[in-house]
């Protein structure tokens, strides 16, 4: 058994498998999980609120194994801000409420997660991505890991070391939103046919040290509005932690229109705000990163069983965006595919015919309970959940946090105009003081971000023609805004005009470059293994 | 797959060499081959080895083999693939052993293959099991280990890593005969001309020893208006460095790149150039003693670390510096 992605889905899979499983024979199957950052639990970004169901269902007694889950949510507030004011919403609606669940770091979770894992018997090769899936004719039969040692030019190194073929009875995606392993299968079996298409958004979030007693531990803050015009999807969140450590983050739906718009801008907007400045002042920011999310919900989900293989958590788009929350269902997927894959294994038959037990489980199980009833958002509200009180809001409400009405038929891609006249409709560069405040460059150094710099791009632009010709003057390059680490850059080139630079050792591996350019011409591959962020508390 | 049988030693282990004095680690492929049960040969080839087969002759193996040419007086893969395959030829040992040596790499991969075998790299451990001979090797940077099992008529040839044997465990105290292997290989054939042992190559410049620099950044614009830094940098009796994307572009050699992903300095001098001052190029530079910043920007950031800032057009400014030094 192989495991693709060492997140919440991989690693839920991962012990599911070595814990309550004994393979044909009576011992536990072989299994291994391949992940690109170079320690467990250092590309993971989240918010994080934790609904513990998953956790409870994957390892009963979490509690006394020490899970650093820790800080049940204490208040919970969602305000609708003006560009000066805040509005609180008097009540919270019911699938907000954030009552039993608790105020985490993911990356501290799926650290200590792996932990787990391996004293369960599983080895965990971190620092290796995988780089292509293996076929059999239509089968998938494994992984190819990158190959390693190879500079810029594509020439090999002193450190040379091939790729290395890994072959499964089963391989397991659990390679986050926009995997690429995931993405290469789904075009190949055209998995999402017939399926709503998948819509994003992304996260940019910083960690803070505030001063003591600006919010309790425990506390949740969503809000909606300011600075996102009506009829943009998004919204920001802060969440406390002990000690003074706060999660700030702001969510942005990639299917806005203006190409002018910059992600990491309006999340610098939403500091400016008096609410949130109010909370940040005196504090020290210590930690940034982003990363996108799938937020297309039920309809958008592709078949997630192939002959050999199985996708789960993000990497299917098993995200609740109503709740904004992801990882229990990442959880729950993994449960779901280690104990069809298992059936699979004994009966000796990994065909899709025998691995489509996993989505009865899923249609069986909590994720359909989840996620269906708010398959199409704009009902459930139309259908009472929200107070009377709001009604009058609604107009102002359709727009913002988590409620996308209606669903979204095209790629958010797709929604992006052209630019009209001179400039775009994007307001003016916010002020950057380095306090509350930061480029897009200083931000990234708080990524702990690393690649060895001499190595290809792995951001793989097919025509870079487009970008100095069509893409200038019908958008105005927008990847060189909606890249929360600046790493398309357009530069002078020599003989006049521009030329797109590619900083690819900027990269945060968010995702979002690959899900928003316009022309869909940039592919995200993995890097040399171990590149990319290091989390850190996030 | 039971022991290759073969009317000689079934193993054979090649020494490493130079100017006559044995590489200690082919101590411990002895070891290796002595850990496999059989018999041993050990061989040696070169000119003016008498001394190095004479230390191998106190291992407690069969046999030390004795390769002398003119042609093989200086390292060749082409003179060292002839010379072993001919001895291969005649010994018709079931495996060849190696030590995994840069030496090792360069010829090995061609012997085998002029031998019609094949090659198994790098092993880190070898035991013999009811199947047969199976080798451990490293994958994933050590984190897994493979078995192998070589197939086919052999013979076999593995490499094995350094320091996977001791050195010490080469068992001693036989008194091995010593014979001298007729190979004679054709000077003619070989491709390659030796040259002076590589050393390796000091790094060009050593930036953090340097007492001033002078970095340039993308204000400079094009590689054309790079000798007017240089310029500079000679008046000053500098070195030249610069910010990422001059690197990156090429203009400048990575070694000369400042900051988080280059090198982290601390001159008494550091001029920078058309540089904006990013956190990730202060963080290799902020501990100058004295820095000097020259930009057009009057809010670049390089201004908050600098003890000297000069507003301007660096196009202006630095000829006039280069000036009133010449003065
Ligand atoms: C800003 C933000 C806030 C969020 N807030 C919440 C919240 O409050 N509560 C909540 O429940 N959820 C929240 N989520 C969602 C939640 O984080 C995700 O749903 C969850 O992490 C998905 O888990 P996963 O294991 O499927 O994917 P991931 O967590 O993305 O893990 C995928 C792993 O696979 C690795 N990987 C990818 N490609 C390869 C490859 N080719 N080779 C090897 N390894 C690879 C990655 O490095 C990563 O470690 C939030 C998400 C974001 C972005
Ligand atoms: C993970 C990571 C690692 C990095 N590692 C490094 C690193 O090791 N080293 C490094 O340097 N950078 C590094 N960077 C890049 C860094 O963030 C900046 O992009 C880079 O330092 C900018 O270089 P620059 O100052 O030359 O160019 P720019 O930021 O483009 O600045 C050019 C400056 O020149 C000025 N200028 C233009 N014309 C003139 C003129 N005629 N006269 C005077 N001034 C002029 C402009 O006002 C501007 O301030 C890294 C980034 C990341 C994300
Ligand atoms: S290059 Fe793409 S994946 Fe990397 S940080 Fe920028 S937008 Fe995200």
């Amino acid at each position: 058994m192989l495991i693709v992605g060492g997140g919440p889905a991989g690693l839920a899979a991962a012990y599911r498998l070595a814990t309550r499983h004994r393979g044909p024979g009576g011992d536990p199957p072989v299994v291994a999980v391949l992940e690109k950052s170079r320690e467990a639990g250092a590309h993971m970004l989240s918010g994080a609120v934790l609904d513990p169901s998953a956790l409870t269902d994957l390892m009963p007694d979490w509690r006394s194994r020490g899970a650093p889950v820790e800080v049940p949510v204490t208040e919970d507030r969602i305000y609708f801000l003006t560009e000066r004011r805040r509005i609180p919403f008097p009540v919270t609606p019911p699938p907000l409420r954030n009552h039993g669940n608790y105020v985490i770091s993911l990356n501290r979770l799926v650290r200590w997660l792996a932990g787990q894992v391996e004293a369960a018997g599983v080895d965990i090769f971190a620092g290796f991505a995988g780089a292509e899936l293996l076929y059999e004719g239509d089968r998938v039969v494994g992984v190819r890991t990158g190959d390693r040692g190879i500079d810029r030019e594509g020439n090999r190194k002193a450190t040379f070391e091939p790729g290395v073929d890994i072959r499964a009875q089963v391989t397991v995606l659990a390679d986050g939103v926009r995997g690429n392993l995931t993405k290469s299968l789904v075009e190949r079996f055209r998995l999402d046919g017939g399926r709503l298409p998948q819509v994003y958004a992304v996260g940019i979030k910083e960690l803070w040290d505030v001063p003591a007693g600006r919010l309790p531990a425990g506390a949740v803050i969503h809000t909606l509005g300011y600075p996102l015009p009506h009829e943009q999807f998004g919204g920001g969140f802060l969440y406390a932690l002990p000690d003074g450590a706060l999660s700030v983050g702001f969510v942005a739906g990639l299917d806005y229109r203006d190409p002018g718009f910059d992600p990491h801008s309006a999340f610098q907007r939403f500091k400016r705000h008096p609410l949130v400045a109010g909370l940040l002042a005196g504090g020290e920011m210590v930690r940034y990163g982003a990363k996108a999310l799938p937020e297309g919900g039920w309809h958008a989900i592709p078949r997630c069983h192939v002959d050999g293989a199985l996708i789960v958590g993000d990497a299917a788009g098993f995200l609740n965006s109503m709740r904004l929350k992801g990882i229990h269902l990442a959880m729950q997927s993994g449960i779901a595919a280690a104990d069809a894959a298992l059936d699979a294994l004994e009966a000796w038959d990994t065909s899709a015919e025998r691995l489509a037990r996993y989505a009865a489980l899923v249609e069986s199980g909590p994720i359909r309970r989840e996620l269906h009833p708010v398959r199409n958002v704009h009902q459930a509200f139309a259908g009472g959940l929200l107070p009377g009180l709001l009604y009058s809001g609604l107009s102002l409400v359709t727009g913002g946090w988590w409620i996308r009405d209606p669903m979204p038929a095209h790629p958010g891609h797709q929604r992006m105009q052209h630019v009209r006249g001179e400039r775009s409709a994007a307001p003016d560069a916010v002020p950057v003081d380095r306090r509350l405040t930061f480029d897009k460059l200083t931000n990234v150094h708080y990524s702990g971000t690393r690649h060895d710099e001499d190595q290809p791009s792995h951001l793989l632009v097919q025509d870079t023609d487009v970008c100095r010709t069509r893409c200038r003057e019908e958008y105005g390059n927008p990847c060189t805004r909606f890249c929360p680490a600046a790493v398309y850059e357009m530069v002078d080139a020599r003989g006049g005009g521009k030329r797109l630079q590619i900083n690819a050792s900027n990269c945060v591996h968010c995702k979002t470059c690959d899900i928003m350019d316009p022309y869909q011409i940039i592919d995200w591959v993995p890097p040399e293994g171990g590149g990319g962020p290091r989390y850190e508390g996030m | 797959m039971p022991m290759p049988s073969s009317d000689r030693a079934p193993v054979l282990v090649i020494a490493e060499q130079r100017a006559g004095n044995l590489n200690p680690v082919t101590w411990e492929t002895v070891a290796a081959a002595q850990a496999l049960g059989g018999a041993v040969a050990v061989a040696v080839a070169g000119t003016g080895i008498a001394g190095a087969a004479a230390e191998l002759a106190a291992a407690d193996v069969a046999e030390v083999l004795v390769l002398e040419d003119p042609a093989l007086e200086s390292y060749t893969p082409d003179g060292h693939i002839a010379a072993l395959a001919s001895l291969v030829e005649q010994e018709r040992p079931g495996l060849v052993l190696f030590p995994h040596t840069y030496q090792t790499r360069d010829y090995a991969p061609a012997l085998a293959n002029r031998l019609g075998g094949v090659l198994i790299p790098d092993c880190v451990g070898a035991e013999v099991r009811d199947a047969g001979l199976v080798l451990l090797r490293p994958m994933f940077q050590g984190k897994f280990v493979a078995e192998v099992a070589p197939a086919g008529p052999g013979p076999h040839c593995i490499s094995f890593q350094i320091g996977a044997w001791r050195a010490d465990a080469a068992a001693r105290g036989g008194a091995a005969a010593t014979r001298t292997v007729p190979v004679s290989v054709d000077g003619s054939t070989i491709r390659q001309r030796p040259e002076a042992p590589f050393q390796e190559a000091k790094q060009a410049v050593d930036l953090t020893q340097a007492e001033r620099i002078v970095a340039v950044g993308r204000g400079i614009k094009g590689q054309e208006h790079l000798p007017l830094v240089q310029e500079l940098a000679r008046a000053l009796g500098a070195e030249v460095a610069a910010s990422r994307p001059i690197c990156d572009s090429g203009w400048l050699p990575m070694d000369r790149q400042i900051g988080s992903s280059g090198q982290t300095v601390s001159p008494k001098l550091y001029v920078a150039l058309g540089i904006s001052g990013a956190i990730q190029h202060l963080v290799g530079m902020k501990g100058s003693r004295t820095i000097v910043a020259v930009n057009k920007d009057a809010d670049a950031p390089i201004f908050e670390v600098a003890d000297y800032g000069i507003v301007g057009d660096l196009f202006e400014v630095v000829p006039a510096l280069v000036a009133a030094l010449g003065e």
